[in-house]
């Protein structure tokens, strides 16, 4: 118990000097990483606690970005409403957005509900170009942070720091709601909602508040998005950005407390470093989430979890080098794979395709290597390496289940 | 991947950052343009015209005796990815910003950009605009970092309609059908304030769901039963091609002047259909034959075929840019942004369709338009069909003026 205190204080020491230890864009992708984590933290209460799968959480998002972008315009970050206060607005839009539209979906369970969830969205992403008082149009609306409490906010390391305070407290907040008999009445709603009415619990009205509850983090988080970009457009409605909530809490666990916050922090980080290296780079991220709910059905945070509460009997020792094996042999896998991808893109590409004329194909350079695509030497050695990879994964996968065998 | 790729990013990143320290800092251009997701093939092709543009600006010397060196980054399509990847294009030292393919995406930057600036006098940035073509970023959000290098509705419909008058394919009824959004909107706008200088009628306007339609037939009955002569659209991709399908299934004898039908894989989809309708866009190879030949053949061989849809307008923007960097003095901290303000105002530029500026009240280009009708005829085909463009009237830079909106404050 103590332990997990200890790397949870590092993890949050660490986060506090992060601006001095990274360089200014890195600072950029940590604060999307932070708002992408609060964002998928909202939606696992509600699908991974509630059992409720929302495909519509992109509505509330965008409901508290929209509120906190006029709120920031009509107030000039002053007053009633300083500039580090406006995510407030964005949670308390969220709340009643989410009260109204908890009321009606949650009256349904199960794929139902789903639907209903994607319904309300999309009517709220169809209306949206048509309301340009509201939503701004096309270009959206822009506004302007303003100094306050003696913060200039104009540096990323101000952003930072007030995205890092607003997510910690709201994911703190979260925890201790689920500690609370209406969080935990949550877990009972997920596992048997017949009984919980049987015992004369209201299930509609707990569904309605926890509904709410998690649409008012989803527009916290909104609001911090409008702040940090300092504008406001109708494509945050977009179904897309519902589902990126829904792939990155599979991807980090989403019955593990804080398994949708280090999935959407390490998908929208890997997202950020891979866009500028590869043009393929949403095939990477598919390819993650087929191979995560393939392989680490309970998602990544889920399974280190369950490992670490169900050692194996094979002594820490040995898991660990099984882990380690495991690691190094996916790692080769990967790099055959990536590499053939790579290769493949880069010999369909235009650039490639304007110089490879009349029969004549020229050398390609990747990883500072330059192969000819009609040698079979690159194609073989990429899907040799991921060959001899997913073979080396076999093997230490088919030792570890004989040794289990062996020593029950 | 990502990691060993980053090792040897930031590897080169400290080789550069070294070797800066004892030369003078290259001009860094960041493209923030849609590199991935559906979006994509539009932003390729600006792509495309801008790394055509900056290896012409390299050809003659780059800038302060340095080559340009050009910075990619992939917006995700959408205004929040490129907020931050112009953030992290300033970061790593880009002082010009370039971007085409969406105006929902100029309208974020512009804004970006002109924020930026506010907060750090003096080391201001540029936004170079080679494709938003929303009135609104040369009107309410104008700003004196923002420069659009390609024609807004304004330009693109009163050239449109000036050619097809002149070849009488104008008619008095006149149908307007748009997509529901403020590019949709500034066409309605300029085709019903062209009627009465053209005498003609616009006998009905429409505006409608933005490519969610997959049946345009009631629309085309509704067209029909208007006795419109003429249909006018800024609709692109499947909006446009699904509503010409339509016109031919029901027999409609109307001609079309559209303003993207020169999207690829229109022409290849329409085929027979799309024959006699009209386009405005800034180039056409036919048009000026001698020196358009000359840049198409050489484009092909940089980038591989011919210059087709935006790709001139990359080219044309990077021609001007090229202009006004000769014009400019680089100072001890590499450009000063103001400078190229001034310079870019004054430049002029001569590209195969005539004379290109940049008007400095709005900044917004002035430069020549090239009306086009679909005819088999056309030298150089579309689509790999047996249609092409030629060109029917080429407006000159001065005569495809528009005048600047009240609403832009500089």
């Amino acid at each position: 118990m103590n332990f997990k205190y200890i790397i949870l204080f590092a993890a949050v020491a660490l986060l506090a000097v992060l601006p001095w230890l990274v360089s200014d864009s890195l600072l950029n992708a940590a604060i999307l990483m932070l708002i992408a984590a609060l964002f998928a933290m909202a939606f696992g209460l509600l699908c991974g606690q509630a059992g409720m799968l929302s495909f519509g959480h992109a509505a509330y998002f965008g409901v508290g970005a929209f509120a906190s972008v006029h709120a920031m315009n009509a107030f000039d970050g002053e007053g009633l409403l300083p500039t580090p206060l406006l995510p407030l607005v964005g949670a308390a839009t969220g709340l009643v957005s989410g009260i109204l539209a908890g009321y009606f979906s949650t009256k349904r369970t199960g794929v139902y509900f789903s639907m209903i969830t994607l319904a309300l969205a999309e009517l709220l992403h169809a209306l949206a170009p048509h309301l340009k008082h509201v939503f701004g149009g096309e270009a959206g609306i822009s506004s302007f942070r303003m100094p306050a409490w003696g913060i200039e906010f104009g540096s990323f390391t101000d952003v930072y720091y007030l995205t890092l305070v607003w997510t910690l407290l709201s994911i703190g907040l979260l925890y201790l709601f689920s500690k609370t008999p209406l969080g935990r009445l949550a877990l009972g709603l997920r596992e048997n909602a017949h009984r919980l009415r049987f015992l004369g619990y209201n299930t509609h009205a707990l569904s309605t508040l926890i509904f709410a509850v998690s649409a008012m983090f989803a527009g916290l988080a909104g609001a911090l998005q409008s702040l940090n970009i300092e504008a406001s457009n109708y494509v945050v409605l977009e179904s897309q950005i519902s589902t990126a909530v829904v792939l990155n809490s599979f991807i980090g666990g989403v019955r593990v407390f804080l398994g949708p916050a280090i999935g959407a922090a390490v998908m929208t980080f890997f997202g950020y470093i891979s866009s500028d290296l590869t043009r393929v780079w949403l095939l990477y991220q598919g390819i993650i989430f087929v191979l995560v709910m393939m392989f680490l059905p309970r998602g990544i945070v889920g399974e280190i979890a369950e490992r670490i509460k169900n050692p194996s009997c094979d002594g820490l020792a040995q898991t660990a080098i099984t882990m380690a094996q495991r690691i190094a042999s996916l790692a080769i896998a990967a790099f055959g794979a990536v590499f053939v991808i790579e290769f493949l893109q880069r010999v369909l590409s235009t650039e490639y395709r304007a110089v490879a004329r009349d029969g004549h194909w020229p050398d390609i350079t990747l990883f500072t290597y330059d192969w000819s695509p009609v040698s079979a030497v690159p194609w073989g050695l990429g899907i040799g390496v991921f060959a001899l990879g997913i073979r080396l994964a076999i093997i230490v996968n088919r030792r570890a289940a004989a040794r289990q065998e062996a020593q029950a | 991947m990502a990691i060993r790729n980053l090792l040897r990013g930031t590897a080169a990143v400290a080789l550069v950052c070294c070797a800066g320290a004892a030369f003078a800092e290259p001009l860094k251009i960041g493209l923030v343009e849609t590199l991935s997701g559906p979006q994509a093939s539009t932003g390729l092709f600006y792509r495309n015209g801008v790394i055509y543009g900056i290896g012409k600006i390299n050809a003659e010397g780059g800038f302060g005796g340095e080559p340009v060196e050009l910075l990619e980054y992939d917006n995700q399509g959408g205004p929040v990815g490129a907020a931050d990847r112009v953030r992290a294009a300033i970061s790593d030292g880009a002082r010009i910003i370039i971007q085409g393919s969406s105006s929902a995406v100029a309208g974020q930057i512009t804004e970006d950009v002109r924020k930026y600036n506010l907060r750090n006098k003096g080391n201001e940035v540029l936004y170079i605009n080679v494709g938003g073509a929303a009135m609104e970023l040369t009107g309410a959000k104008c700003h004196e970092y923002h420069f659009r290098m390609t024609p807004n509705a304004d330009i693109i419909v009163n050239a449109l309609l000036d050619g097809m008058k002149e070849n009488g394919a104008l008619g008095e009824n006149v149908y307007a059908i748009n997509q529901n959004y403020s590019w949709g909107v500034d066409v309605q706008n300029s085709t019903l304030a062209s009627a009465e200088r053209l005498g003609f009628t616009v006998v009905e306007e429409t505006l409608h769901e933005v490519n969610k339609i997959q049946d345009f037939s009631p629309y085309v009955a509704r067209i029909k039963e208007s006795g419109a002569d003429t249909v006018i659209t800024g609709n692109w991709s499947n909006d446009l091609l699904l509503l010409m399908k339509s016109a031919g299934g029901a027999g409609l004898d109307a001609r079309f002047g559209t303003a993207f039908l020169d999207q690829p894989g229109n022409i290849g989809n329409a085929g027979a259909i799309a024959e006699g309708h009209f386009v405005a866009t800034s180039f056409n190879p036919e048009a000026n034959a001698e020196k358009s030949k000359a840049f198409v053949e050489d484009y092909k061989s940089v980038i591989g075929h011919y210059p087709t849809y935006v790709e001139p307008q990359g080219v044309f923007g990077m021609m001007l840019l090229k202009e006004a960097l000769k014009a400019v003095e680089p100072t001890e901290d590499g450009l000063k942004a103001a400078d190229l303000v001034v310079a870019l105002e004054n430049a002029t530029v001569e590209t195969p369709m005539g004379h290109m500026s940049m008007r400095a009240e709005d900044h917004q280009a002035r430069l020549p338009m090239v009306v086009q009708k679909v005819s088999r005829d056309a030298v150089y085909k579309a689509d790999e069909s047996e249609f092409g463009f030629v060109p029917v009237k080429l407006v000159s830079a001065e005569d495809a003026e528009q005048p600047v909106q009240d609403s832009c404050k500089m």
